[in-house]
Order: C-alpha cells, then structure tokens, then sequence
C-alpha cells in the first residue's frame, strides 16, 4: 500500500511538474516581429512631362511685334560732332555691333534717322540730318549690309531726345537712330 | 530818217542786251526815310444808338487804329488832340479845325444796325489841305467780323496810297500745342489762331502759294518725310512728291513754279523746281555740298538759297534755270534761311555766331547790311510781309519758340505767339 501510495504521490509530484514546467512553456511569448525585414520602400518619380522644344533666337523675335521690337532698340544708335556728319571712331564699334545684329536678323529693314542739335537752322539742320543718316547708311554698308535694306530720312532739330538746352543735350541730340520697320 | 532808224536799231539793241544781262531784281524801293502822314481818326458816329452798336464802333475804332499805327506810313494822331477842336460833324467838316492840329489825312467812320445781327460800317478819308473828300467804303458784317471789316477799311486805306495791303494777310506756322507739330496760321497780329492739320504725324516747314489759297509743306508720313500741298479752305490734302526728305518749299510769286529741297539723290539736298502743281520736276543744283532754302526774287526769275559748297553755308543767288550762281554773303561762318523782300532789293537771312542767331538784311545794290535784331537768342526763318516793312520770324527769347514780328528796320519787336512752341512762319503774300 505504502509502494501505491509513493508512486501515486510521485505521479502527482511529476505531473505537477510535468504540469508546471508546461505551463511554463505556454506561458513563453513569441519572438517580436523583426523590424529589419519590412520592403524596400519605392520612391515614386514624377513621370517624364512632355517639353516643349526651345525657340531659336530668330523665331523669339519673329514672335514680337514691331513696336515691341523697336522699344527693345537692338540697334544703338551714333553720335556726331557739331555741324559735322562724319562716322566718329567711337562709333565704328557700335555700328559694327549692329552689322553684327543686321547679319543675323536678315530679313530686317532698317530706317536711319538723322537729328541735329537745336543750334542751327531748321533748314540746314534738315539737310544735315539727312547726310548724317547717309554716312550711317554708307557705313552698314561698307560692313556688308545690303543697300536694300536700309531707308533713310532727316528729322533735322524737330525731335531732340534731350529737351535740355546746354552741351549734355546737344551731344546727345546730334544722332543717328536707327527703327526696324520691316522684321 | 537814216538817223533816227540808226538810233532804233541802236536802242532796240541795247534792249535786248539789258534783257539778255542777268541783273539784280529790283523793282520798286520803299520809301524810307519819309515822314509818316498824320491821320486824324476821330471817335465814329453812332446812329440809332444802343449799347451793342457803341461797343462795336469802339472795337473798330480800337483796331483800325492799331492797324494804321502798324503800317510805319501813317501816324495816328495823339488822343489828346481832338479835345482842341470841335466834335466831327460828317454832314459840314470844318477842314481848318483839323489842319490846326495837323492832320494831313481825315478818316470820318459811321456805324449803324442793320437787318438782324448786322452792323452797316461807312468810312471815308478826307484830303485835310485840299479839303476834299478822296475814298469812301461801306461794308455790312455781323458784330463777330468786326476784326476783319476794320483790317478790310485798313487794306483799303493802304491801297489809295500804293501800298500793298497786309491786314488780311495771313500768317502759316508750326504750332506744338495739341500735341504734335501741325499746321496753324493767324493773322498779322496774332488774332484768329486757326489749326489747320490735325494728324499724329509731323507737319513741317510751310509756305504759302503765290494767290494765298494754298499751303505747301511737308509732311512725315511711312517713314518719309514727303511734300503735300493743302488747300485749307477745302479741307483737301495732295501728295506730290514721296521719294527721299523733301522741304523747303516756296512758291514762285508769279504762281507758276514750286522750288523746294529733295535728297532723292544719294541723300544729299539738291534745290528742284517743279510746276505749282509739282510735274515736271527739274534739278537745279549739282554737287557734293548741301543746297537749301531757296527764296523767289519777286519777279521769279532768281532763286536765292543756302548752300556749304564753300565749307560753311552761306547764301547765294542763282537764275530761276541755275545757272549764274553768285554768293552774297560774307563775313560770317554760317548763314542760312535767305527772304527775298518783296521789293526785291533786300535779302533778310540768319547768321548764327557763337550759338546766338540774329536776322540781318542785305541790300542788294548797296551790300549794306544791317542787325535786325539784338539779343542772346535764337531768332530764325524771316519772311517779310506782303509790303516789306515787317518780318516774321521764330524767336526763343522768351525760353520757348514763338512767332514775333519786327520792323524792316528793327524796331517794334512784338510777340505773337504763346500757346505751345511756335516757329517756321510764312507770310502770304
């Protein structure tokens, strides 16, 4: 009875261990989930957007309106000495500039006009005028300008761009100017 | 007989030498240095009074004696003097009573109302020594015309003495004051100024046809600066000519011819000539040099004009065909805007020295000159009035430029002008 009643109680004794230590394992949590194995996230470019091909330097001007053209003056104009209608040194380069602008719009027209300071006479200054856009003119066309595209005409002292009456405004009223009148 | 055919033939030889001989225009002087007449020209008689008669009979009056005064051949009497006699009476003159306060000349006017709005003006002028009546004219006109009948009596009176009438006259100009540079023109006085183009462009230097009925000028149109001739009194606009700059014009004063500047050849300013109409058009200068302004002599047969075929401008004359080209100027480094007086004698121009121009006058025959004016300015285009004793021109004494008129002998300097910029006067004839 006593053997029944040690191996009874040694059952117990083990299933309670069997019991505990089980209960052990179930109580065990699962491995955390691993952070380090999430995708790759993928970056979503902007698609591809269609571009519109760039304007040549010609079809930007083609675009603009004469007047527009005109205001944005391309071509600087020259200045003269008192009385005198010769082509001064410092202006050789600024109409070699503008022979330069003239090669590449080349279906633009041209109009030189000529002024005079106010001191001179509405009569003679006429005249002068026009010699001042014709030395322009002969000038453009010694640097390979076509003849055809230039026109010339005298303002004489009607339209100074300097009202003022002392040497600063005369120097810049004795002038060539040139507007583009056919583009 | 065999004599007196000789001295035909040599006479009628003679004749046709002096024909042949180009000469200097001069067909008649102006009597200068003669006293001028006293006029006496009372208050006018006023019948059936009222209050609008009386002030026009004052205006006319006022302007009639303003008119006179101007002409350098009459000289109004002082006011005070008509206190001396008795009051006017047209029906009995008491010529003594005026030849006591030396009066030459009697002007008695009447005015009275007429139909409707009008006014009936009668002025007559008296010889004071002979006591006898000489001239007599009536004209009817509504209150608003008072200006032009009083200058219409003033032409009149100018008339009996041979003197070429100015009083309704007109002067051309370029005027800025609405903006851009358009056409204007007044009378001799400055009253009536009237537009006569109304465009965006530039109209530029004026000048009157022969008959005073049409303008030509020029005009900046389609980038050229082209000649139009106007006819102001039938709003009508003619382009004749397009090519290159053209200016300048003048008229001849026979009515014929229009001269006028062009640089349609390499852009140099040659002098052509054209029928007032501007057909056939014909070159008169050639050469590398600037030719400009030309200026009629009275009979048409010479051109006076400016040109720097020598190395400065001055002025020359040439034949109406031009050939015989003579310099007239010298003296000077630049002169320029030639005026042919209408006696023919005198050639007024501008000579600028230092920066100032003054106008001075040449006599042809006797190479005098003399300064018109005097003054730190800048005074240009003269033209002389239809009987030579005054000038216009363009002066910027006062700070701007403005129309004036001055005496052929300087003196009498008077404005005209205010409203804008003024300049480039004509003077019909």
């Amino acid at each position: 009875m006593k053997k029944t009643l040690i191996f009874s109680l040694v059952c117990i004794l083990a299933f309670s261990f069997f019991l505990s230590c089980r209960k052990k394992v179930e109580e065990a949590p699962p491995p955390p989930p691993q952070v380090k194995e999430q995708p790759k996230v993928e970056k979503v470019e902007k698609p591809p957007v269609v571009k519109e091909p760039e304007l040549t330097e010609e079809e930007i001007f083609m675009a603009k309106s004469l007047e527009e053209i005109n205001k944005e003056a391309p071509l600087n104009m020259i200045h003269f000495d008192y009385d005198k209608y010769f082509i001064r040194d410092d202006a050789k380069p600024v109409l070699e500039k503008n022979a330069n602008w003239l090669n590449k719009f080349k279906s633009v027209k041209i109009l030189i006009e000529g002024h005079c300071d106010e001191r001179g006479t509405e009569e003679y200054n006429l005249a002068l005028g026009e010699k001042r856009s014709k030395s322009t003119l002969d000038y453009l066309v010694s640097l390979g300008i076509s003849q055809d595209r230039i026109e010339i005409i005298s303002y004489g002292k009607s339209q100074p761009l300097d009202p003022g009456h002392n040497e600063i405004a005369w120097q810049k009223n004795r002038r060539s100017n040139f507007m583009i009148i056919v583009k | 007989m065999k004599i007196k055919i000789i001295f035909f033939s040599i006479s009628l030889l003679l004749l046709i030498l002096l024909l042949l001989y180009p000469q200097q225009e001069v067909v008649l002087s102006i009597k200068e240095g003669m006293p001028k007449i006293p006029v006496a020209i009372p208050k006018f008689i006023i019948h059936n009074s009222s209050p609008k008669i009386s002030a026009a009979a004052e205006e006319l009056h006022q302007i009639l004696l303003v008119d006179l005064e101007y002409t350098r051949v009459f000289q109004p009497l002082p006011k005070s003097y008509y206190n001396y006699i008795r009051p006017i009476n047209p029906r009995k003159i008491f010529f003594k009573d005026w030849e006591s306060i030396q009066a030459k000349i009697l002007f008695v006017g009447e005015i009275s109302a007429n139909e409707g709005e009008n006014i009936l003006f009668e002025g007559k002028i008296y010889d004071v020594k002979g006591g006898r009546f000489i001239f007599g004219k009536r004209y009817q006109a509504e209150t608003t015309l008072l200006r032009l009948v009083a200058h219409k009596m003033a032409d009149e009176i100018m008339k009996i003495f041979g003197e070429k009438t100015i009083f309704t006259s007109k002067i051309v100009f370029i005027s800025n004051r609405d903006g851009n540079d358009e056409l204007y023109m007044m009378d001799y006085d400055g009253h009536n100024q009237t537009r006569l183009t109304f465009n965006k462009v530039i109209d530029y230097m004026p000048a009157w046809s022969a008959e005073g009925k049409e303008i030509a000028y020029t005009s900046y149109r389609k980038n050229r600066a082209s000649l139009y001739i106007l006819n102001p009194y039938e709003g009508k606009i003619t382009e004749i000519l397009s090519k290159g700059t053209n200016f300048a014009p003048a008229f001849s004063p026979d009515g014929k011819k229009l001269a006028f500047c062009s640089t349609v050849d390499k852009g140099n300013s040659e002098i052509y000539v054209a029928t007032s109409e501007g057909k056939k058009i014909k070159r008169l200068t050639f050469n590398k040099a600037i030719d400009t302004a030309p200026s009629w002599s009275p009979t048409s047969r010479e051109i006076a004009f400016t040109s720097d075929r020598g190395g400065t401008p001055q002025i020359y004359i040439m034949d109406a065909e031009g050939s015989n080209v003579r310099r007239i100027s010298f003296g000077g480094s630049y002169h320029d805007a030639p005026s042919w007086s209408p006696a023919g004698d005198r050639i007024a121009y501008v000579s600028r020295v230092d920066q100032i121009h003054d106008l001075y006058v040449i006599n042809l025959r006797t190479k005098q000159i003399i300064k018109l004016t005097e003054s730190n300015a800048r005074n240009e285009s003269p033209c002389w009035s239809p009987d030579g004793r005054h000038l216009v021109f363009s002066s910027n004494l006062t700070g701007t430029i403005q129309i004036c008129t001055i005496d052929y002998n300087g003196a009498n300097m008077r404005r005209l002008t205010s409203m804008g910029e003024n300049k480039l006067p004509d003077w019909s004839r």
